[in-house]
């Protein structure tokens, strides 16, 4: 075959193209093997990770959930108390602490949230929740004048 | 970081090895406490990275499984070659090994996962309360037994038994009969 007119000899795209593989090759450059340096091979690589990165961000929400449930039960049983008596007696006393808040204090104000789960417990015996009985005598020492209703 | 901090820190990350007696506990109930321990899951710092404990157990040879269990439970063993297959009652597996039906009852409730084989390795389980000295140096906590057990009529001492309370006491020329 002939190429009968020169300028379809010509397969240069356009002077961008350096500064647009450069854009790809950047986000490559801790991959494994040639996906860090061969821009056709980086690119497929590159578009992948951008996509488990987008996707991660809701399990990211996910998991640091499930972390701070499992650290607040953890938590909870150390003062002898259930971590589901105690979300739902926080949120009857109008305390909106959420999980991070709530973890937080757990780790690094331990007393705070003693005084948190005994503030819990005098409520949630005080509603009789399902549960409150077997786990024993409420702790003293709270004083509400009568403002957990 | 101040003097206090440091050692705050070092007590807060450190690995702590706790007791279990299994005097008289249901193996399967005692699995689910110890298997907390061992991943680390009774800590408010619990973390993807390794927060597990040790647990040593003693008494595991006088574990009390519920109901017909010592005669029903099998254990299923393959050893991989043609007519290998074999199943043990519990009761036989416990005169062979005494620390397997707990070792084992463990294991089944742990999530099949890579971490499994560490969390196991950092088990200790003792027949009876011969436990090595080096272990024993190492445990600051003993973990809350599940079930109670009560105390047998000839271990109470006399002095106790006077003490307690009398409503009634039988004539000096009653006899007590005894049942056959």
């Amino acid at each position: 075959m002939v190429f009968r007119t020169f300028p379809l000899f010509v397969r240069n795209r356009g002077p961008d193209e350096l500064w647009r593989k450069r854009r790809i090759l950047k986000l490559s450059a801790h991959f494994h093997g040639r996906s860090r340096n061969c821009y056709s091979i980086a690119v497929r690589a590159v578009h992948r990770a951008l996509v488990y990165a987008t996707k991660a961000r809701a399990l990211k929400k996910e998991d640091m959930r499930a972390l701070w449930d499992a650290r607040l039960t953890a938590a909870c049983e150390e003062h002898k108390f259930s971590y589901s008596l105690m979300r739902e007696s926080l949120s009857r006393c109008n305390i909106l602490l959420n999980r991070k808040v709530l973890t937080d204090l757990a780790i690094w104000e331990p007393r705070s949230f003693k005084s948190l789960v005994k503030l819990a417990w005098s409520r949630a015996s005080q509603d009789g929740l399902n549960g409150v009985k077997e786990l024993g005598e409420e702790p003293s020492g709270v004083i509400t004048r009568g403002m957990i209703k | 970081m101040s003097i206090y901090k440091r050692a705050q820190q070092w007590t807060t990350f450190t690995r702590v090895w706790h007791l279990f007696d299994a005097k008289w506990q249901n193996p399967f109930e005692s699995a689910k406490i110890i298997q907390k321990y061992l991943a680390g899951l009774h800590k408010p710092i619990y973390g993807p990275s390794d927060t597990g404990d040790h647990v040593v157990v003693i008494n595991s040879k006088e574990i009390a499984l519920p109901g017909d269990e010592w005669q029903k439970r099998v254990y299923f063993h393959h050893t991989g070659f043609a007519g290998g297959a074999s199943w043990t009652f519990a009761w036989e597996l416990h005169e062979k090994d005494p620390t397997l039906v707990l070792k084992k009852a463990i294991y089944n409730s742990m999530k099949g996962n890579l971490y499994r084989h560490t969390k196991m390795e950092r088990l200790h389980i003792y027949p009876d309360a011969n436990v090595p000295q080096e272990i024993l140096e190492n445990v600051t906590n003993q973990i809350r037994r599940p079930r109670l057990i009560p105390k047998r009529l000839d271990e109470y001492s006399e002095e106790e038994v006077e003490k307690f309370p009398k409503l009634i006491d039988y004539p000096e020329d009653y006899v007590i009969q005894k049942i056959k």
